[in-house]
C-alpha cells in the first residue's frame, strides 16, 4: 500500500464519535432543515475539506458536524417526531429515489410544525445549490509557488522589437 | 381425321356491343386538408409540441435541482462519517501488512524494500490508495459488495 510509516494517521480512538444512525428517507426528510440549522459547522467542514484535499486535517470540523446533526435530530425527536416520521414514511413510500414532489401535503404539516416549535424555516428553493460565502477563522493553507526552473528557455528582453506581421493574420476575418 | 375436323369452331371474340372502356382515368383520392393547412398544421403541431415540452423540461429542472439540493445538504455530515472510517481502515491495513510481512527482511511498510511509490511529495502527505489496495487486506466478499455494489441496488 502506498500509506508508509511516517504517514500520520489518527488513532482508532481519535476517530471514535457516536455515528448518525439513520436510514436514507430520514435523512432526506430532514435534509433541507437540517442543512439549514448545521450551516456554520457543514460550511467550516467542507471549506476546510476542499481547500486542504486532506482528510487527515479536518477530523476536528467533521466531528462538529457530526455532533450538530445529532443536536438536530434529537430536537427534531423532542419537538416534531410525529410529524417529522409522517413526512419521511412518505418519502420512503411514494418513490424509489426520494422523490420530494409527491409529499407536499406532509411536508407542509412538517415544515409548520418545525417553524413553530424549533423556529427554522425551510430553505428558499434550490438555497444548497447557490454559492454560499462563507467566514472562516481557519487561515488559508498557503499556495505552492510558481516552480522556477534554472535551465528555462530565456525569454525575449522587455524592449525587443516588435514588428508587424508581414501577410496580416490568418484569421483576418476576425482580427482586423 | 377429316371427320373429327368439322365441328364448329368457336372464336373467341368481344362481347356483344364491343368490350367497355378501359377505365384509365385517374381517381385521386379524397383530400381532407390542402397543402397549405397540413403546413400549417405541422408547424401548429410542432410549437404545441414544443410548448408542452418546455412545461415538462422546466418541471423536471425543478425537481432536479430540489434533489441536488437535498443532497448537498446532507453530503457534509456523510463526507465527515466517510473520512474517519476511511481513515481508521487505513490505519488497519497497514497494521496488517506490518503484520504480514514481519518476516521478510528489509521490507519497510508502503515501499517495496525501501523504495517509495511517490518520490517527488513530502513524506507526509496522505495519497489515497486505489480501490484494491483499499481492500487488499479484507475480506474478499468485502470487496465483492463494493466492487459490485450495482448488483444489488
Amino acid at each position: 500500500m502506498v500509506v508508509t510509516s511516517d504517514i500520520y494517521l489518527p488513532e482508532e480512538s481519535e476517530l471514535t464519535v457516536p455515528e448518525v444512525n439513520l436510514s436514507g428517507s430520514t435523512l432526506y426528510a430532514g435534509s433541507f432543515h437540517l442543512g439549514k440549522y448545521c450551516e456554520h459547522a457543514n460550511n467550516e467542514f467542507m471549506l476546510c475539506r476542499m481547500e486542504e484535499q486532506d482528510p487527515r486535517k479536518c477530523i476536528n470540523e467533521g466531528k462538529a458536524v457530526t455532533a450538530c446533526t445529532m443536536e438536530f435530530f434529537r430536537k427534531v425527536k423532542n419537538t416534531c417526531l410525529n410529524e417529522f416520521n409522517q413526512y419521511a414514511n412518505c418519502l420512503d413510500k411514494s418513490s424509489g429515489d426520494y422523490s420530494f414532489k409527491f409529499c407536499r401535503n406532509t411536508q407542509g404539516v412538517y415544515d409548520k410544525c418545525m417553524l413553530e416549535k424549533m423556529n427554522i424555516e425551510r430553505p428558499s428553493f434550490g438555497y444548497f445549490t447557490e454559492v454560499r460565502v462563507h467566514d472562516t477563522k481557519r487561515p488559508k493553507p498557503p499556495v505552492e509557488p510558481k516552480a522556477v526552473y534554472p535551465d528555462a528557455t530565456p525569454a525575449l528582453p522587455e524592449d525587443a522589437e516588435k514588428k508587424p506581421s508581414r501577410f496580416g493574420s490568418r484569421f483576418y476575418w476576425m482580427t482586423e | 381425321m377429316a371427320e373429327a375436323c368439322q365441328i364448329a369452331k368457336k372464336q373467341d371474340l368481344p362481347p356483344p356491343g364491343g368490350y367497355k372502356p378501359i377505365p384509365y382515368k385517374r381517381i385521386p383520392a379524397k383530400q381532407y386538408f390542402s397543402g397549405y393547412a397540413m403546413f400549417a398544421g405541422y408547424i401548429g403541431m410542432t410549437v404545441g409540441g414544443l410548448y408542452l415540452y418546455n412545461l415538462n423540461y422546466k418541471q423536471i429542472q425543478k425537481h432536479e435541482i430540489e434533489m441536488r439540493s437535498a443532497k448537498m445538504a446532507i453530503y457534509p455530515m456523510l463526507l465527515a462519517e466517510r473520512d474517519r472510517e476511511f481513515l481508521k481502515q487505513l490505519r488497519r491495513n497497514r497494521d496488517a501488512e506490518a503484520e504480514l510481512m514481519r518476516d521478510v527482511p528489509g521490507w519497510e511498510v508502503g515501499t517495496y524494500y525501501g523504495e517509495r511509490v511517490y518520490k517527488n511529495i513530502p513524506s507526509d502527505t496522505l495519497v489515497e490508495p486505489i480501490f484494491h489496495e483499499y481492500y487488499a487486506h479484507s475480506d474478499p466478499k468485502e470487496w465483492f459488495k463494493r466492487a459490485y455494489i450495482k448488483l444489488r441496488s
